[in-house]
Protein backbone atom coordinates (compact mmCIF):
# COMPACT_ATOMS: atom_id res chain seq x y z
CA UNK A 1 0.00 0.00 0.00
CA UNK A 2 1.36 3.60 -0.80
CA UNK A 3 2.41 5.84 2.17
CA UNK A 4 0.45 9.42 2.42
CA UNK A 5 1.33 12.19 4.37
CA UNK A 6 -1.62 13.81 5.83
CA UNK A 7 -0.97 16.87 7.80
CA UNK A 8 -3.48 17.77 11.38
CA UNK A 9 -3.66 21.04 12.31
CA UNK A 10 -2.65 23.42 13.27
CA UNK A 11 -6.30 24.38 12.94
CA UNK A 12 -8.24 20.67 12.91
CA UNK A 13 -11.70 20.09 15.38
CA UNK A 14 -10.18 17.39 16.86
CA UNK A 15 -7.39 19.52 18.38
CA UNK A 16 -7.80 22.05 21.17
CA UNK A 17 -5.19 24.34 20.44
CA UNK A 18 -2.76 25.09 17.52
CA UNK A 19 -0.25 22.12 16.68
CA UNK A 20 0.62 20.49 13.66
CA UNK A 21 1.39 16.50 13.40
CA UNK A 22 3.01 15.95 10.07
CA UNK A 23 1.13 11.56 10.10
CA UNK A 24 2.45 8.90 7.26
CA UNK A 25 -0.41 6.79 6.74
CA UNK A 26 -0.60 3.57 5.19
CA UNK A 27 -4.43 2.67 5.19
CA UNK A 28 -5.25 3.99 8.90
CA UNK A 29 -2.51 2.82 10.09
CA UNK A 30 0.36 5.82 10.96
CA UNK A 31 3.69 4.79 10.13
CA UNK A 32 5.64 7.83 10.91
CA UNK A 33 4.76 11.09 13.10
CA UNK A 34 6.35 14.49 13.41
CA UNK A 35 5.57 17.56 15.78
CA UNK A 36 5.45 21.14 14.65
CA UNK A 37 4.96 23.58 17.04
CA UNK A 38 5.47 27.48 17.81
CA UNK A 39 1.56 28.57 16.34
CA UNK A 40 1.14 30.47 19.83
CA UNK A 41 4.85 31.37 20.77
CA UNK A 42 4.01 34.76 22.34
CA UNK A 43 7.16 35.69 22.86
CA UNK A 44 6.48 36.10 26.97
CA UNK A 45 10.22 35.33 27.76
CA UNK A 46 11.49 38.83 25.94
CA UNK A 47 8.61 40.60 27.07
CA UNK A 48 9.38 39.64 30.30
CA UNK A 49 12.90 41.52 30.57
CA UNK A 50 10.95 44.75 29.49
CA UNK A 51 8.75 44.38 33.07
CA UNK A 52 9.43 44.86 36.36
CA UNK A 53 9.18 41.52 38.73
CA UNK A 54 5.69 42.71 39.92
CA UNK A 55 4.38 43.20 36.60
CA UNK A 56 5.89 39.99 35.19
CA UNK A 57 3.51 38.32 37.79
CA UNK A 58 0.70 39.24 35.51
CA UNK A 59 2.70 38.13 32.59
CA UNK A 60 3.87 34.91 33.87
CA UNK A 61 -0.14 33.91 34.89
CA UNK A 62 -1.27 34.32 31.38
CA UNK A 63 1.07 31.69 30.12
CA UNK A 64 -1.48 28.90 30.68
CA UNK A 65 -5.25 29.34 30.61
CA UNK A 66 -4.83 26.06 33.33
CA UNK A 67 -2.02 26.15 35.77
CA UNK A 68 -1.37 29.67 35.57
CA UNK A 69 -0.75 29.33 39.38
CA UNK A 70 1.66 26.70 38.62
CA UNK A 71 3.73 29.30 36.78
CA UNK A 72 3.84 32.42 39.23
CA UNK A 73 4.51 30.35 41.84
CA UNK A 74 7.47 28.17 40.21
CA UNK A 75 8.77 31.95 38.68
CA UNK A 76 8.14 33.61 42.55
CA UNK A 77 10.11 30.50 43.83
CA UNK A 78 12.86 32.04 42.07
CA UNK A 79 12.27 35.06 42.65
CA UNK A 80 12.06 34.55 46.68
CA UNK A 81 15.16 32.93 46.13
CA UNK A 82 17.10 35.48 44.87
CA UNK A 83 15.72 38.29 47.17
CA UNK A 84 16.17 36.05 50.24
CA UNK A 85 12.70 36.48 51.86
CA UNK A 86 11.30 34.85 53.95
CA UNK A 87 7.95 33.72 52.94
CA UNK A 88 5.56 33.00 55.83
CA UNK A 89 4.26 29.57 56.37
CA UNK A 90 0.73 30.52 56.20
CA UNK A 91 1.44 32.25 52.65
CA UNK A 92 3.26 28.57 51.43
CA UNK A 93 -0.03 26.83 52.42
CA UNK A 94 -2.33 29.02 50.95
CA UNK A 95 -0.01 28.75 47.78
CA UNK A 96 -0.50 25.16 48.13
CA UNK A 97 -3.62 24.81 48.40
CA UNK A 98 -4.69 27.06 45.44
CA UNK A 99 -2.09 24.17 43.76
CA UNK A 100 -4.33 21.28 44.50
CA UNK A 101 -7.31 22.78 43.70
CA UNK A 102 -6.27 23.54 40.10
CA UNK A 103 -4.97 20.16 39.75
CA UNK A 104 -8.41 18.79 40.71
CA UNK A 105 -9.89 21.52 38.44
CA UNK A 106 -7.05 20.52 35.63
CA UNK A 107 -7.26 16.93 36.22
CA UNK A 108 -11.32 17.18 35.81
CA UNK A 109 -11.11 18.99 32.81
CA UNK A 110 -8.80 16.03 31.05
CA UNK A 111 -11.47 13.79 32.71
CA UNK A 112 -13.95 15.44 30.36
CA UNK A 113 -11.58 16.00 27.39
CA UNK A 114 -11.03 12.37 27.44
CA UNK A 115 -14.28 11.19 27.45
CA UNK A 116 -15.19 13.92 24.75
CA UNK A 117 -12.15 12.00 22.61
CA UNK A 118 -13.44 8.90 23.10
CA UNK A 119 -16.59 9.30 22.52
CA UNK A 120 -18.00 9.10 25.75
CA UNK A 121 -19.79 12.69 26.07
CA UNK A 122 -21.39 11.88 29.07
CA UNK A 123 -18.37 11.29 30.92
CA UNK A 124 -17.95 14.86 29.57
CA UNK A 125 -20.79 16.72 30.81
CA UNK A 126 -20.94 14.92 34.24
CA UNK A 127 -16.70 16.25 34.73
CA UNK A 128 -17.75 19.39 33.48
CA UNK A 129 -20.68 20.15 35.56
CA UNK A 130 -18.30 18.47 38.50
CA UNK A 131 -15.61 21.04 37.89
CA UNK A 132 -17.98 23.99 38.36
CA UNK A 133 -17.36 22.60 42.42
CA UNK A 134 -13.66 23.12 42.36
CA UNK A 135 -14.29 26.38 40.10
CA UNK A 136 -16.30 28.16 42.50
CA UNK A 137 -14.24 27.25 45.72
CA UNK A 138 -11.78 28.98 43.58
CA UNK A 139 -13.39 31.92 43.13
CA UNK A 140 -14.86 32.20 46.20
CA UNK A 141 -11.21 32.14 47.71
CA UNK A 142 -9.81 34.82 45.23
CA UNK A 143 -12.74 36.15 43.55
CA UNK A 144 -10.84 34.76 40.13
CA UNK A 145 -11.82 31.37 38.27
CA UNK A 146 -9.17 31.05 36.07
CA UNK A 147 -6.14 33.47 36.62
CA UNK A 148 -6.87 33.52 40.45
CA UNK A 149 -3.68 36.08 41.06
CA UNK A 150 -3.38 34.93 44.59
CA UNK A 151 0.72 34.80 44.44
CA UNK A 152 2.19 38.10 45.32
CA UNK A 153 6.22 38.51 45.72
CA UNK A 154 6.42 37.52 49.75
CA UNK A 155 3.57 35.82 49.93
CA UNK A 156 -0.35 35.73 48.95
CA UNK A 157 -2.65 38.51 48.22
CA UNK A 158 -5.62 37.38 50.35
CA UNK A 159 -6.28 35.28 53.44
CA UNK A 160 -8.81 32.12 53.99
CA UNK A 161 -11.55 32.78 56.66
CA UNK A 162 -13.15 30.04 58.48
CA UNK A 163 -16.21 30.42 56.12
CA UNK A 164 -14.37 29.83 53.38
CA UNK A 165 -12.39 26.91 55.07
CA UNK A 166 -15.93 24.88 55.40
CA UNK A 167 -17.60 25.71 52.30
CA UNK A 168 -13.95 24.72 50.47
CA UNK A 169 -14.57 21.54 52.58
CA UNK A 170 -18.53 21.13 52.12
CA UNK A 171 -17.42 21.00 48.17
CA UNK A 172 -14.35 19.02 48.41
CA UNK A 173 -17.12 16.03 49.90
CA UNK A 174 -18.93 16.52 47.24
CA UNK A 175 -16.03 16.04 45.02
CA UNK A 176 -15.19 13.24 46.81
CA UNK A 177 -18.16 11.14 45.85
CA UNK A 178 -18.28 12.07 42.29
CA UNK A 179 -14.78 10.42 42.09
CA UNK A 180 -15.24 7.37 43.21
CA UNK A 181 -17.73 6.65 40.64
CA UNK A 182 -15.09 7.96 38.05
CA UNK A 183 -12.51 5.99 39.36
CA UNK A 184 -15.40 2.80 38.66
CA UNK A 185 -16.50 4.35 35.46
CA UNK A 186 -12.54 4.26 34.47
CA UNK A 187 -11.48 0.93 35.28
CA UNK A 188 -15.02 -0.92 34.90
CA UNK A 189 -16.72 0.51 32.39
CA UNK A 190 -16.17 -1.60 28.64
CA UNK A 191 -16.39 0.90 26.43
CA UNK A 192 -14.00 3.16 28.35
CA UNK A 193 -11.51 -0.09 28.41
CA UNK A 194 -11.63 -1.09 24.72
CA UNK A 195 -10.84 2.89 23.95
CA UNK A 196 -7.85 3.00 26.08
CA UNK A 197 -6.16 0.25 26.54
CA UNK A 198 -3.14 -0.67 24.26
CA UNK A 199 -3.51 3.25 23.12
CA UNK A 200 -0.76 5.44 22.50
CA UNK A 201 1.86 2.99 24.29
CA UNK A 202 5.20 4.57 25.68
CA UNK A 203 7.04 2.28 27.23
CA UNK A 204 8.79 3.15 30.00
CA UNK A 205 12.50 3.31 28.21
CA UNK A 206 11.10 5.66 25.86
CA UNK A 207 9.28 8.27 28.16
CA UNK A 208 13.00 8.56 30.33
CA UNK A 209 14.14 8.69 26.73
CA UNK A 210 11.98 11.70 25.47
CA UNK A 211 11.90 12.92 28.77
CA UNK A 212 7.85 12.83 29.61
CA UNK A 213 6.75 14.71 32.77
CA UNK A 214 3.82 14.17 35.16
CA UNK A 215 0.65 11.63 34.26
CA UNK A 216 2.40 11.16 31.03
CA UNK A 217 5.60 9.80 32.58
CA UNK A 218 3.88 8.03 35.85
CA UNK A 219 1.29 6.06 33.62
CA UNK A 220 4.70 4.52 32.29
CA UNK A 221 5.98 3.51 35.60
CA UNK A 222 8.05 6.42 36.47
CA UNK A 223 7.52 7.59 39.70
CA UNK A 224 8.88 11.12 38.85
CA UNK A 225 6.67 14.33 41.06
CA UNK A 226 8.79 17.19 42.17
CA UNK A 227 6.60 17.65 45.18
CA UNK A 228 7.72 14.45 46.17
CA UNK A 229 11.45 14.20 44.79
CA UNK A 230 12.25 18.00 46.32
CA UNK A 231 9.52 19.11 47.95
CA UNK A 232 8.64 22.55 47.66
CA UNK A 233 6.11 24.85 49.40
CA UNK A 234 4.95 22.11 52.76
CA UNK A 235 4.67 19.06 50.81
CA UNK A 236 6.83 17.91 52.95
CA UNK A 237 4.38 17.94 55.73
CA UNK A 238 1.74 16.60 53.52
CA UNK A 239 0.53 13.20 53.75
CA UNK A 240 -0.01 11.78 49.73
CA UNK A 241 1.19 9.14 47.73
CA UNK A 242 2.47 9.67 44.02
CA UNK A 243 0.58 7.52 41.82
CA UNK A 244 2.16 5.38 39.17
CA UNK A 245 1.01 2.68 36.51
CA UNK A 246 2.57 0.41 34.41
CA UNK A 247 0.04 -0.33 31.64
CA UNK A 248 2.17 2.41 29.40
CA UNK A 249 -1.29 3.62 27.45
CA UNK A 250 -3.95 6.04 27.56
CA UNK A 251 -5.59 4.10 29.96
CA UNK A 252 -3.10 4.32 32.51
CA UNK A 253 -3.01 7.87 32.40
CA UNK A 254 -6.63 7.84 32.37
CA UNK A 255 -6.29 5.55 36.49
CA UNK A 256 -3.08 7.64 37.52
CA UNK A 257 -5.07 10.97 36.74
CA UNK A 258 -8.32 9.80 38.63
CA UNK A 259 -6.43 8.39 41.47
CA UNK A 260 -4.44 11.74 41.90
CA UNK A 261 -7.64 13.64 42.28
CA UNK A 262 -8.09 11.49 45.47
CA UNK A 263 -4.65 12.37 46.99
CA UNK A 264 -5.36 16.10 46.15
CA UNK A 265 -8.65 16.19 47.99
CA UNK A 266 -6.68 14.43 50.83
CA UNK A 267 -4.32 17.42 50.60
CA UNK A 268 -6.93 19.74 50.62
CA UNK A 269 -8.30 18.96 53.81
CA UNK A 270 -4.79 18.65 55.44
CA UNK A 271 -3.68 22.36 54.54
CA UNK A 272 -7.45 23.54 55.40
CA UNK A 273 -7.05 21.76 58.75
CA UNK A 274 -3.35 22.57 59.73
CA UNK A 275 -3.48 26.46 57.95
CA UNK A 276 -0.62 27.95 60.12
CA UNK A 277 -1.30 31.17 62.04
CA UNK A 278 0.98 34.41 61.15
CA UNK A 279 1.00 37.11 58.36
CA UNK A 280 0.32 36.27 54.96
CA UNK A 281 2.88 38.19 53.21
CA UNK A 282 6.53 39.84 53.58
CA UNK A 283 7.89 43.29 52.01
CA UNK A 284 9.91 42.28 49.33
CA UNK A 285 12.70 45.15 47.16
CA UNK A 286 11.45 46.31 44.03
CA UNK A 287 15.11 45.80 43.19
CA UNK A 288 16.17 42.01 43.44
CA UNK A 289 19.76 40.94 44.31
CA UNK A 290 21.92 39.44 41.01
CA UNK A 291 22.12 35.89 41.11
CA UNK A 292 20.92 32.92 39.43
CA UNK A 293 17.72 30.59 40.60
CA UNK A 294 16.29 27.61 39.01
CA UNK A 295 13.28 25.67 40.50
CA UNK A 296 11.13 23.27 39.06
CA UNK A 297 7.01 22.32 40.11
CA UNK A 298 4.72 19.48 39.38
CA UNK A 299 2.29 21.57 37.64
CA UNK A 300 -1.30 19.44 36.76
CA UNK A 301 0.50 18.22 33.67
CA UNK A 302 4.08 17.69 34.73
CA UNK A 303 7.38 18.99 36.13
CA UNK A 304 7.33 23.11 35.32
CA UNK A 305 10.95 24.56 35.31
CA UNK A 306 11.79 28.34 35.23
CA UNK A 307 15.18 29.75 35.36
CA UNK A 308 15.78 33.05 36.78
CA UNK A 309 19.01 35.63 36.59
CA UNK A 310 18.59 39.15 37.92
CA UNK A 311 21.19 42.11 37.37
CA UNK A 312 20.44 43.91 40.32
CA UNK A 313 17.28 45.98 39.02
CA UNK A 314 13.62 45.49 39.37
CA UNK A 315 13.77 43.85 35.75
CA UNK A 316 14.96 40.49 35.24
CA UNK A 317 17.91 39.70 33.19
CA UNK A 318 16.55 36.29 31.82
CA UNK A 319 13.76 34.60 32.09
CA UNK A 320 13.15 31.21 30.79
CA UNK A 321 10.25 29.11 31.59
CA UNK A 322 9.32 25.26 30.14
CA UNK A 323 6.09 24.42 30.57
CA UNK A 324 5.24 20.30 30.70
CA UNK A 325 3.60 19.48 27.22
CA UNK A 326 6.31 21.02 25.76
CA UNK A 327 8.60 18.28 27.26
CA UNK A 328 5.95 16.17 26.82
CA UNK A 329 5.04 16.44 22.79
CA UNK A 330 8.40 14.77 21.95
CA UNK A 331 6.26 11.39 23.50
CA UNK A 332 3.40 12.12 21.39
CA UNK A 333 4.90 11.83 17.83
CA UNK A 334 6.47 8.48 19.07
CA UNK A 335 2.87 6.87 20.95
CA UNK A 336 1.58 8.00 17.61
CA UNK A 337 3.70 5.30 15.87
CA UNK A 338 2.14 2.24 14.63
CA UNK A 339 -1.07 2.99 15.97
CA UNK A 340 -4.82 4.10 13.82
CA UNK A 341 -5.63 7.30 12.80
CA UNK A 342 -8.90 7.12 14.74
CA UNK A 343 -7.02 7.10 18.02
CA UNK A 344 -5.12 10.29 17.13
CA UNK A 345 -7.20 12.84 18.85
CA UNK A 346 -7.11 10.75 22.39
CA UNK A 347 -3.75 9.88 22.09
CA UNK A 348 -2.90 13.87 21.73
CA UNK A 349 -5.81 14.66 24.24
CA UNK A 350 -4.20 11.76 26.67
CA UNK A 351 -1.26 14.09 27.51
CA UNK A 352 -3.63 16.96 28.71
CA UNK A 353 -2.36 19.59 26.19
CA UNK A 354 -3.81 22.92 27.53
CA UNK A 355 -7.00 25.61 26.80
CA UNK A 356 -8.81 28.30 28.32
CA UNK A 357 -12.50 29.31 29.47
CA UNK A 358 -14.57 31.40 31.38
CA UNK A 359 -18.35 31.48 31.64
CA UNK A 360 -18.76 34.98 31.46
CA UNK A 361 -19.33 36.72 28.36
CA UNK A 362 -19.39 40.63 27.27
CA UNK A 363 -21.69 41.27 24.81
CA UNK A 364 -21.30 44.74 22.52
CA UNK A 365 -24.54 45.96 21.12
CA UNK A 366 -24.09 47.59 17.98
CA UNK A 367 -27.03 49.75 18.06
CA UNK A 368 -26.82 51.26 21.57
CA UNK A 369 -22.99 51.04 21.15
CA UNK A 370 -22.14 50.03 24.48
CA UNK A 371 -20.72 46.71 26.25
CA UNK A 372 -22.61 44.97 28.96
CA UNK A 373 -21.50 42.28 30.81
CA UNK A 374 -23.33 38.96 31.53
CA UNK A 375 -23.44 37.04 34.69
CA UNK A 376 -23.97 33.16 35.06
CA UNK A 377 -27.77 34.29 36.50
CA UNK A 378 -28.34 36.55 33.20
CA UNK A 379 -26.93 33.80 31.31
CA UNK A 380 -28.84 31.31 32.65
CA UNK A 381 -32.55 33.27 32.11
CA UNK A 382 -31.37 34.17 28.33
CA UNK A 383 -31.00 30.40 27.68
CA UNK A 384 -34.29 29.33 29.34
CA UNK A 385 -35.88 32.21 27.31
CA UNK A 386 -34.91 31.02 23.96
CA UNK A 387 -35.19 26.78 24.53
CA UNK A 388 -39.08 28.09 26.01
CA UNK A 389 -39.18 30.08 22.40
CA UNK A 390 -38.54 26.54 20.59
CA UNK A 391 -41.20 24.76 23.03
CA UNK A 392 -38.77 23.26 25.72
CA UNK A 393 -39.28 24.30 29.16
CA UNK A 394 -36.37 24.29 31.59
CA UNK A 395 -37.64 26.56 34.36
CA UNK A 396 -37.63 23.85 36.60
CA UNK A 397 -34.20 23.00 36.24
CA UNK B 1 22.83 23.61 57.55
CA UNK B 2 21.47 20.43 54.97
CA UNK B 3 24.42 18.38 54.64
CA UNK B 4 25.56 18.71 50.84
CA UNK B 5 28.08 15.91 50.51
CA UNK B 6 25.60 14.44 47.65
CA UNK B 7 25.98 17.93 45.96
CA UNK B 8 29.88 18.00 46.48
CA UNK B 9 30.72 14.55 45.04
CA UNK B 10 28.71 14.82 41.74
CA UNK B 11 30.95 18.17 41.56
CA UNK B 12 33.88 16.82 42.34
CA UNK B 13 33.22 13.78 40.60
CA UNK B 14 32.76 16.03 37.21
CA UNK B 15 35.64 18.01 37.71
CA UNK B 16 38.07 14.88 38.32
CA UNK B 17 37.02 13.29 35.06
CA UNK B 18 36.72 15.99 33.22
CA UNK B 19 39.60 18.16 34.32
CA UNK B 20 40.67 21.15 31.98
CA UNK B 21 37.51 21.49 30.72
CA UNK B 22 35.53 21.92 34.08
CA UNK B 23 35.38 25.50 35.43
CA UNK B 24 33.55 27.54 38.07
CA UNK B 25 31.50 24.30 39.77
CA UNK B 26 29.70 25.29 42.40
CA UNK B 27 27.20 24.12 44.89
CA UNK B 28 24.77 26.64 45.42
CA UNK B 29 22.53 25.21 48.02
CA UNK B 30 20.88 22.05 48.67
CA UNK B 31 19.74 19.92 45.06
CA UNK B 32 21.53 23.26 42.63
CA UNK B 33 24.80 22.25 41.47
CA UNK B 34 26.47 24.76 39.01
CA UNK B 35 29.08 24.41 36.58
CA UNK B 36 30.71 25.58 33.09
CA UNK B 37 32.20 23.48 30.71
CA UNK B 38 34.21 23.77 27.30
CA UNK B 39 31.68 23.33 24.40
CA UNK B 40 33.61 20.59 22.91
CA UNK B 41 32.95 18.56 26.19
CA UNK B 42 28.90 19.10 26.52
CA UNK B 43 28.03 16.22 24.17
CA UNK B 44 30.50 13.69 26.42
CA UNK B 45 29.72 15.87 30.08
CA UNK B 46 26.08 14.94 28.82
CA UNK B 47 26.07 11.22 28.00
CA UNK B 48 28.02 10.61 31.43
CA UNK B 49 25.24 12.93 33.43
CA UNK B 50 22.86 10.84 32.00
CA UNK B 51 24.58 7.43 32.75
CA UNK B 52 24.81 8.71 36.47
CA UNK B 53 21.36 9.31 36.99
CA UNK B 54 20.80 12.39 36.21
CA UNK B 55 18.16 11.11 32.96
CA UNK B 56 16.29 14.04 32.49
CA UNK B 57 17.48 17.22 30.53
CA UNK B 58 14.26 19.55 31.95
CA UNK B 59 14.94 22.61 29.37
CA UNK B 60 17.89 24.25 28.06
CA UNK B 61 17.99 28.15 28.81
CA UNK B 62 19.87 29.95 25.58
CA UNK B 63 21.32 33.42 26.63
CA UNK B 64 23.08 36.61 25.25
CA UNK B 65 25.92 37.82 27.86
CA UNK B 66 27.24 40.29 25.29
CA UNK B 67 30.87 39.29 24.04
CA UNK B 68 29.17 35.20 24.16
CA UNK B 69 25.83 33.86 23.92
CA UNK B 70 25.34 30.56 25.40
CA UNK B 71 22.95 28.08 27.01
CA UNK B 72 22.13 26.26 30.15
CA UNK B 73 21.46 22.88 29.94
CA UNK B 74 19.38 21.88 32.96
CA UNK B 75 19.97 18.10 33.56
CA UNK B 76 18.35 16.14 36.68
CA UNK B 77 17.13 13.10 38.03
CA UNK B 78 13.86 15.72 39.56
CA UNK B 79 15.58 15.50 42.89
CA UNK B 80 19.36 17.25 42.13
CA UNK B 81 19.64 20.01 39.40
CA UNK B 82 23.00 20.10 37.78
CA UNK B 83 22.78 23.08 35.59
CA UNK B 84 25.64 22.83 32.50
CA UNK B 85 26.98 26.11 31.33
CA UNK B 86 28.53 26.45 28.06
CA UNK B 87 29.99 30.00 26.03
CA UNK B 88 30.21 30.35 22.40
CA UNK B 89 31.51 33.80 20.78
CA UNK B 90 29.32 35.98 19.45
CA UNK B 91 30.89 36.16 16.05
CA UNK B 92 30.74 32.47 15.41
CA UNK B 93 28.06 31.00 17.70
CA UNK B 94 27.84 27.48 17.34
CA UNK B 95 27.34 24.41 20.47
CA UNK B 96 27.59 20.62 19.34
CA UNK B 97 24.31 19.08 19.64
CA UNK B 98 23.33 16.94 22.82
CA UNK B 99 20.58 14.78 20.93
CA UNK B 100 22.66 11.82 21.00
CA UNK B 101 22.28 11.26 25.38
CA UNK B 102 18.97 13.28 24.95
CA UNK B 103 16.83 12.56 22.09
CA UNK B 104 13.94 15.23 23.98
CA UNK B 105 16.24 17.92 23.87
CA UNK B 106 15.33 18.09 19.69
CA UNK B 107 12.33 21.37 20.47
CA UNK B 108 14.98 22.99 23.22
CA UNK B 109 17.78 23.28 20.31
CA UNK B 110 15.80 24.40 17.73
CA UNK B 111 14.77 27.44 20.26
CA UNK B 112 18.85 27.72 20.52
CA UNK B 113 19.03 28.15 16.88
CA UNK B 114 16.07 30.41 16.12
CA UNK B 115 16.14 32.41 19.41
CA UNK B 116 19.42 33.21 19.47
CA UNK B 117 20.94 32.08 16.76
CA UNK B 118 23.60 29.99 18.01
CA UNK B 119 24.21 27.36 15.20
CA UNK B 120 23.94 23.62 16.91
CA UNK B 121 26.02 21.04 15.25
CA UNK B 122 24.34 17.56 14.34
CA UNK B 123 20.87 19.07 14.32
CA UNK B 124 18.68 17.01 12.22
CA UNK B 125 16.66 18.79 9.06
CA UNK B 126 13.38 20.17 10.13
CA UNK B 127 11.00 22.80 10.35
CA UNK B 128 12.22 26.11 12.12
CA UNK B 129 10.85 26.25 16.19
CA UNK B 130 9.30 28.43 17.54
CA UNK B 131 9.15 31.40 15.42
CA UNK B 132 7.04 31.42 12.10
CA UNK B 133 7.63 30.33 8.91
CA UNK B 134 7.76 33.86 7.12
CA UNK B 135 10.03 35.23 9.94
CA UNK B 136 13.52 36.92 8.56
CA UNK B 137 16.04 34.46 9.31
CA UNK B 138 18.94 36.79 10.33
CA UNK B 139 17.37 38.27 13.57
CA UNK B 140 17.29 36.69 16.89
CA UNK B 141 14.80 37.96 19.39
CA UNK B 142 16.24 36.86 22.73
CA UNK B 143 19.66 38.49 21.80
CA UNK B 144 19.66 41.88 23.82
CA UNK B 145 20.27 43.99 20.41
CA UNK B 146 16.77 43.19 19.48
CA UNK B 147 13.97 45.43 19.72
CA UNK B 148 10.36 44.81 18.75
CA UNK B 149 9.61 47.28 15.65
CA UNK B 150 5.79 46.74 14.82
CA UNK B 151 5.60 46.59 11.38
CA UNK B 152 4.96 49.35 8.90
CA UNK B 153 1.56 48.43 7.86
CA UNK B 154 -0.02 47.08 10.97
CA UNK B 155 -3.25 49.18 11.62
CA UNK B 156 -4.33 50.03 15.02
CA UNK B 157 -7.89 47.70 15.73
CA UNK B 158 -10.48 50.66 16.06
Amino acid sequence: MSKITIPLGPQHPALKEPENFMLVLEGEQISGATVNLGYNHRGMEKAAEERTYIQDLYLIERVCGICSHSHTTCYITNVEELAKAETPKRALAIRALFGELERVHSHLLWLGVAGYEMGFETLFMYTWRDREQVLDCLELLSGNRVHYSINTLGGVRRDITAEQKAEVLKRIQYLKERTNYYIKLATEEPTVLARTQNVGKLPLDVAIERGAVGPTARASGLARDVRKDEPYLIYNELDFKVITHDSCDVFGRLVVRALELVESYKMIEQILNNLPEGPIAVKVPMRIAPGEAVNHYEAPRGEDIHYLKSNGTDKPERLKVRAPTLANLQSVAYMLEGGWLADVPLVIAAIDPCMSCTDRAAVWDPKKGKTQVYGWEELRKMSIEQYRRRGVDFTRL
Amino acid sequence: MTDLAREEKVKSDIEARFAGAVSNALVQRRNRVWLEVAPEKLPELMAWLKAEGFDHLATVTGFDEGENLGAYYHATDTKMIVNVKVRTPRANPSLPSVLASFPGALSYERELEDMLGIKIAGLPPGRRYPLPEDFPTDQYPLRKDWKFVPPANETEAK
